[in-house]
């Protein structure tokens, strides 16, 4: 292929995996799914019921590629009829999105449900107002995934099968949103009311912010402070991901011999070793903003 | 009637490596700094998220570069050297942008909470460890851990398919690929879930004490694996 082609399908994997990013991760926050969603089950328990979407279908890597997997698979076979591509990864990205939304009420209704002995109400009006928000934003991450692998595989003639594809890209997104973007919602969202500048105390487990800016605060305002940072960082990450492991052999073109082969080797470890340097860095400015918290025992007995 | 003894001696090389690939990615997954749920309210070390859905994201992601090179060439070395590289850009750029959470959304250093001094920087960690905390964001010895732990997955995985494509068979091609690369995925995830039972949710890189148990893992997947790869060459070497 033109290496020119190949850059700008690749841009355009980028730019379609960067969307997919940032809104799984909203997602993920609207629902509260993955490991923040420990916080909100546990709320109740210590007798702080709220009003925040609660809907853990599964781990945010299995939940998404289950959704892509579908999405992929649907495409694919309505791609084989003669379908439109378009047409045919819209209506995968729908049917999928449907079905998300139906896991997602049932694990809401059951773990309300579940419990009621903590006095934790089932909001009815929280699902119908959610429920929306979160297949649409399932809708968004279902269609770019599957722009980007139906791009793999016909533009970069990708060996793997489209609804395989779909499925792998779909569990490094969720691997990539519960590892960065959740953090935000976790670790400062939830806890807005304790200090800024540190970790969270363990006892202050459970202790959720349940107040909004205005009223009680639900998932979507959730949705809202984490768009702000969390979701487009995922965005960032994920796009990275997607648009560096396809640079380096786009640009080191290894059809053209092994020894281009090598060198694309190459180009991607002085990307990973720019990343360990730059990790470096932000650790010395972190380290230096907001430590340290306790003072050395050694050097306190000799001051006193 | 299918020649099971047949096909099995006539791809014995596969069979073990096959099973050296599902044993590189239990080890590998020791090597991933996760911190699952306390790490994602910064109350421990390491990435907000399990060890399976890590290491398998980072994995499968080299297994797509792994497919993409394989197609181009028979060089297994390179195959096996691009399967590393796409899954240490997926891990290190999750990782970065962690940093980057950690940093700026959450506020607090990356800080060990099983070392004094981290091995790498030689940097104090226990005074930057917040209260109440068992230490959080990602120091340098966890970050080059989690590139180390990317690299290996990488390796197994590719090694994986590399091999399962390598078997003798009668299918297309595409077939060929569709079956490969599903086995791939398959062994991946056992051998993604096996270490998890060692691991307990959380481990900060080959610095915390919990890696030194990695030899159980280790034997466990060789003997799963070893099924896996029977029943994988035989299904593929049947067609």
């Amino acid at each position: 292929m033109e290496p020119l082609t190949g850059m700008g399908v690749l841009a355009l994997m980028g730019a379609a995996a960067t969307i997919a990013g940032a809104s799984e991760d909203l997602e993920s926050d609207v629902g509260s799914q993955s490991n923040p969603n420990s916080q909100v089950q546990l709320a109740p328990q210590m007798m702080y019921p709220h009003r925040i979407h609660s809907k853990a279908v599964s781990g945010e890597p299995p939940s998404n590629a289950l959704m892509c997997a579908i999405g992929g698979t649907t495409a694919s076979v309505l791609i084989s009829t003669g379908a439109s591509a378009v047409l045919a990864l819209a209506i995968g990205a729908i049917v999928a999105a449907a079905i998300h939304g139906t896991y997602s009420i049932t694990a809401y209704m059951g773990r309300s449900a579940s419990q009621k002995r903590f006095k934790q109400p089932v909001y009815l009006d929280v699902i119908r107002s959610h429920t929306p928000v979160i297949m649409g934003y399932a809708f968004i991450t279902t269609i770019c995934i599957l722009v980007v692998s139906y791009l793999m595989v016909t533009a970069l003639a990708h060996p793997f099968p489209l609804p395989l594809l779909a499925f792998i890209w779909g569990i490094t997104v969720g691997a990539i949103g519960s590892s960065t973007g959740d953090v935000h919602y976790g670790a400062e969202r939830q806890f807005q009311n304790v200090e800024y500048g540190s970790g969270l105390n363990a006892a202050n487990s459970g202790n959720i912010v349940r107040k909004a800016e205005s009223g009680l605060r639900n998932g979507i305002d959730n949705s809202w402070f984490c768009a702000k940072f969390g979701g487009p960082v995922t965005g960032l990450a994920f796009g990275m991901t997607v648009f560096l492991s396809g640079w380096v052999t786009a640009v080191f073109d290894a059809t053209k011999g092994d020894a281009i082969g090598w060198v694309s080797v190459i180009a991607g470890v002085i990307i990973v070793l720019m990343l360990i340097l730059w990790n470096r860095n932000i650790e010395v400015a972190a380290r230096a903003a907001y430590g340290p918290y306790k003072e050395d025992e050694a050097e306190a007995e000799v001051a006193a | 009637m299918i020649d099971i003894a047949g096909i099995l001696m006539a791809n014995i090389v596969y069979v073990i490596l096959i099973t050296l690939g599902g044993v590189l990615i239990s080890w590998s997954v020791h090597f991933v700094p996760v911190g699952g749920a306390p790490a994602a309210m910064a109350q421990a070390t390491g990435i907000g998220t399990g060890t399976v859905q890590l290491a398998a994201g980072a994995g499968l992601t080299g297994l797509v570069t792994a497919g993409a090179m394989m197609q181009i060439t028979n060089n297994a070395a390179l195959v096996l050297a691009s399967g590393a590289v796409g899954a240490m850009i997926m891990m290190s750029v999750t990782m970065i942008v962690g940093t980057w959470v950690y940093a700026y959304g959450v506020g607090c250093p990356p800080a060990s909470a099983k070392v004094k001094y981290d091995p790498i920087t030689k940097d104090r960690q226990d005074l930057y460890v917040s209260q109440g905390t068992e230490g959080h964001g990602l120091p340098t010895v966890s970050y080059v851990s989690g590139v180390i732990g990317g690299a290996l997955g990488g390796i197994g995985g590719s090694l994986v398919y590399y091999a399962l494509m390598s078997i003798n068979n009668g299918l297309a091609l595409p077939d060929l690929v569709g079956m490969a690369s599903v086995f791939a995925v398959g062994i991946f995830f056992v051998n993604a879930v096996i270490p998890s039972y060692n691991i307990g949710g959380t481990i900060e890189g080959f610095h915390d004490p919990k890696f030194k148990r990695f030899p159980k893992a280790v034997l466990a997947s060789l003997i799963a694996t070893f099924f896996c790869a029977l029943i994988s060459v035989l299904a593929i070497g049947g067609m």
